[in-house]
């Protein structure tokens, strides 16, 4: 049985925040999920439904079996990790940590002793008497961590907890927290809009759009396996194009790219593409190598511009289909502006995507 | 010299006349330095009763204001920006409009033949009017009601403050509605509650018209006091004694709160 | 997070802060002469009695030319003061806020009572010139509150961007900080013309044979009188006071500088 369930959740209207219909989701014991999308897609809706500050109109949430559908939020069993930390601006830090725990109740010994650990765990034992002004937003955010993991919850909620920190910052604290999860191994949401993020924290990942889900699946299948344009799109997939199904044979569909057909693995939403339908190929920018002067290999192109990313360069290359995007080892040959090249497709990484009905016959 | 033309007019016209204030609290016309002013002041029977009135009855003002302005003023901070500019204007109007016409209300309401008596009379609860007029009770009303805004700005501009979040974090902790309000609402706008406990009663402890309508001479404050020794018994001396005491409760009550306010920083 | 008694308390809150008025707003129409409630009977009489007592039309001049030369001369002397505050960090810059925001600290009737006594040591002086100098001294720092809050929110640099364009020092503050401050001076005017109008405290010790404010005059009619006049004058004063603040949260955002 799924630790936290989420069936058919209805929110019609809530201020600011977008609806969800009928929205399903399982989160088993101990996994990571996160529920990945732009801002409006209802990932924070569902998140701040299973914390309770939104209620249903319909559906059922439940943890480990138990309703908690019209439970309020301070009577559900639920660790909640704001972005903006939410800590408590008149307490100390040890304060911060305890709130939850004499909230239950706990004895006083135990308390300190709870509160001590977990700060042992996100580091910060020296700082138990500070306030929270005066720590950094990385410190901060290891209390928020503190806080939401040391009163022991069903479930860990996290709203973006990432989106207040610098670069470098995020990287460090991203690492921390599934570390952290792992110890505990703490049933875990973790709401998020930063699909690098996403990749590198999860078990699981739902790409969410418009209320509903896109996607589900682990970091690796979403990452080279998109299903639909938009999960494609928000993936970083660099480079585009449309082109009408020559044939398909087995898993792979051919198409015409630049005069010469290519076969590319291929996903549908419904049944095996007829050929004639249209298909969207995506494909990365490293899927694709430049060479000097125009040959048969390839694509014909023109450079237009070239930047320097350290181990690479990026390439927009003119092309009979538009432009495109290349990445190229920066150790190997370098191209200038204006220089003729060939693109050539490294097809077995590319993807088509069939999203519409088929014809009628 | 930017500040030097107002510099003056201040020291000048407000800080000199309040040296000769103070000179006159203890230089009595017919004679040398004494503090027998003071002693007097606080010997008397009279004014001390007056001066331990002006206490309580600010007191009690103050926190009839904190209890009415407190929830109130954490739903109008909870509230859209919109709906809340409109409700705190109609805070602010009673504050605009002089405090005569806001304390002559209260003689229609509680006066012998005023509504609450009508009221009584017709219920058969009293057989002859109650005297509320000159008693602390109607001071009581009258300076709450005056007051009441001065309590209510500075509360929900403090609320404000608080985002949602800090207030969402405690519930989703296991704090319930009250638990939250008093342990995150409460300390979060101490000082809203500090500022405006400050301005209500020393507003209450000097206010003049409202006691003066609806005390008058039988039932003296401090302000009414002093205007009957200055401008009834011509006595300048101890006037002086009773304008300098005032100041020195306003001056202490102001650095009272502010420092518990700094010691709770 | 707000319950249910929350709203009642609002509402409780609302009735006992307006309630009074629209108790005045009723007997001003009432027929009934000795203020029994409730009013019987509707009548114009009370307004008629009002423009026809000269005690209350005399110190109503009195009142607007009081509150608008005070408010005039302390904006005029406030301006530079929040600017110096809230523009440079001076030797004296401690001493000079504390002796500005002094007149708020002591109580408004016995700056009245000591600023009389200090006139007459200093001998004759007119009854106007008295009010006028109580007035504008408790007005004061009011304007430096009120249009240094409207500075702080002014970006200090727009000013050194003026002078790296061209301009001096002087010429930078009348094009570029002065009409940034247009709405925090307009906001202390009608904020400082109210409080002046209203003002009892000070003016009842200052006020002098014939020439005296309309709120002292209400006041001392009140000693003699006790009928629906005053409540005429009430209400004629909170319409008007509402047309004022009402044009002024308008145009200005009045409750940002309360």
């Amino acid at each position: 049985m799924p630790h936290l369930e989420i069936h058919d959740l209805t929110v019609s209207y809530e201020k600011h925040q977008p609806t969800l219909e009928r929205f399903n989701l399982d989160v088993e014991q101990g996994e990571l999920l996160s529920l990945l999308g732009p801002s409006g897609c209802g990932k924070t809706t569902t998140l701040r439904s299973v914390a309770g500050f939104i209620q249903a109109d319909a559906g059922r949430i439940s943890i480990n079996g138990r309703d908690y559908t019209n439970l309020p939020p301070n009577q559900r069993d639920i660790g909640l990790v704001f972005q903006s930390y939410a800590l408590f601006p008149h307490l100390t830090v040890f304060n911060n940590v305890a709130f939850g725990l004499r909230m239950r109740r706990i004895p006083k010994g135990e308390i300190y002793s709870r509160v001590t650990n977990a700060l042992k765990m996100v580091g910060l034992e020296d700082f138990a008497d500070r306030r929270p002004a005066q720590l950094s937003g990385g410190q901060q955010q290891r209390v928020a961590l503190a806080r939401a993991t040391v009163i022991e919850p069903q479930v860990l909620l996290l709203d973006e907890p990432l989106s207040n920190l610098d670069a470098k910052l995020r990287v460090d604290m991203r690492q921390e927290i599934r570390r952290l999860q792992q110890q505990l191994g703490i049933t875990t949401l973790y709401v998020t809009h930063d699909q690098v993020e996403a990749m590198s924290i999860s078990d699981r990942v739902v790409v969410m759009n418009q209320g509903a889900i896109e996607q589900i699946g682990t970091p690796e299948r979403i990452f080279a396996a998109p299903e639909t344009v938009f999960v494609a799109d928000f993936m970083g997939f660099d480079n585009r194009f449309s082109a009408a199904v020559e044939s398909v044979q087995g898993d792979k569909l051919s198409v015409n790219w630049g005069g010469a057909p290519i076969d590319v693995r291929w996903r549908a939403k419904v049944g095996s593409p007829r050929p004639g339908a249209r298909a969207e190929v995506f494909f990365r920018a490293d899927n694709a190598n430049l060479r000097a002067g125009a040959d048969a290999s390839g694509l014909a192109g023109l450079v237009i511009l070239h930047t320097f990313h350290g181990n690479e360069v990026r390439y927009l290359v003119d092309t009979q289909v538009g432009e495109i995007s290349i990445l190229q080892d920066s150790a190997g040959q370098r191209f200038e502006s204006g220089a003729a090249v060939t693109v050539q497709p490294q097809t077995q990484k590319w993807i088509a995507i069939v999203e519409e009905r088929e014809p009628l016959a | 010299m930017l500040v030097s033309p107002a510099f003056i007019f201040v020291l000048v016209f407000f800080v000199l006349p309040l040296i000769f204030l103070l000179s006159q609290s203890v230089l009595p016309e017919d004679g040398g330095f004494t503090l027998s002013g003071y002693v007097d002041f606080f010997q008397s029977r009279v004014s001390r009763i007056v001066y331990l009135r002006t206490l309580k009855l600010g007191l009690i003002v103050t926190g009839i204001c904190l209890a009415m302005a407190y929830p109130a003023a954490f739903v109008l901070a909870r509230m859209p920006a919109r709906r809340r500019s409109f409700l705190m204007s109609l805070v602010i109007l009673p504050l605009m409009t002089n405090a005569v016409a806001r304390t002559f209300a209260w003689l229609i309401i509680l006066g012998r033949r005023g509504m609450v008596n009508q009221t009584l009379l017709s219920l058969d609860l009293v057989e002859n009017p109650v005297r509320f007029i000159f008693t602390e009770t109607a001071i009581v009303l009258g300076l709450t009601q005056l007051f009441l805004p001065l309590m209510v700005l500075p509360l929900v501009s403090a609320m404000e403050n608080i985002p949602d979040d800090v207030l969402e974090a405690a519930r989703s902790l296991g704090a319930n509605r009250l638990t939250t309000f008093l342990r995150i609402v409460v300390p979060l706008s101490s000082d809203g509650l500090v500022l405006g406990a400050t301005l209500v009663f020393t507003g209450s402890v000097t206010a003049f018209v409202t006691p003066a309508i609806l005390g008058g001479s039988r039932l003296l404050l401090m302000s009414t006091l002093l205007r009957q020794k200055a401008v009834i018994l011509f006595d300048q001396h101890a006037a002086a004694v009773v304008a300098v005491v005032m100041i020195l409760t306003t001056l202490a009550v102001n650095l009272l709160l502010r420092l518990g306010r700094v010691r709770q920083a | 997070m707000v319950s249910r008694w929350m709203y009642i308390s609002l509402v409780i809150l609302y009735c006992f802060l307006l309630g009074p008025f629209i108790i005045i707003f009723m007997a001003s129409f009432g027929a009934n002469a000795t203020m029994a409630f409730p009013p019987q009977g509707f009548t114009l009489d009370w307004f008629a009695n009002v423009f026809e007592t000269s005690q209350f039309i005399d110190s109503f001049w009195v009142s607007l030319q009081l509150a608008l030369q005070s408010t005039m001369v302390s904006l005029i002397m406030g301006m530079p003061v929040a600017y110096a505050l809230t523009r440079f960090q001076f030797a004296a810059s401690g001493l000079v806020e504390t002796v500005f925001s002094a007149p708020i600290l002591v109580p408004g009737l016995v700056i009245g009572f000591a600023m009389l006594n200090f006139f007459v040591l200093l001998g004759d002086m007119h009854v106007m010139t008295g009010l006028f100098i109580g007035h504008t001294a408790i007005l004061f720092p009011y304007s430096v509150r009120v249009i240094s809050a409207s500075l702080r929110n002014l970006d200090p640099y727009v000013e050194d961007a003026a002078v790296s364009l061209g301009a001096n020092r002087l010429r930078g503050f009348l094009l570029v900080v002065l009409p940034n401050m247009q709405a925090g001076i307009a906001a202390a005017f009608v904020l400082g013309f109210i409080t002046s109008f209203n003002n009892v405290p000070v003016s009842l010790f200052l006020s002098g044979p014939g020439v005296t404010t309309l709120p002292v005059s209400m006041l001392s009619y009140l000693e003699y009188y006790f009928d629906p006049t005053i409540a005429a004058v009430s209400t004629l004063l909170v319409i008007f006071t509402v047309l004022l603040v009402q044009t002024a949260e308008r145009l200005l955002g009045l409750s940002q500088f309360v």
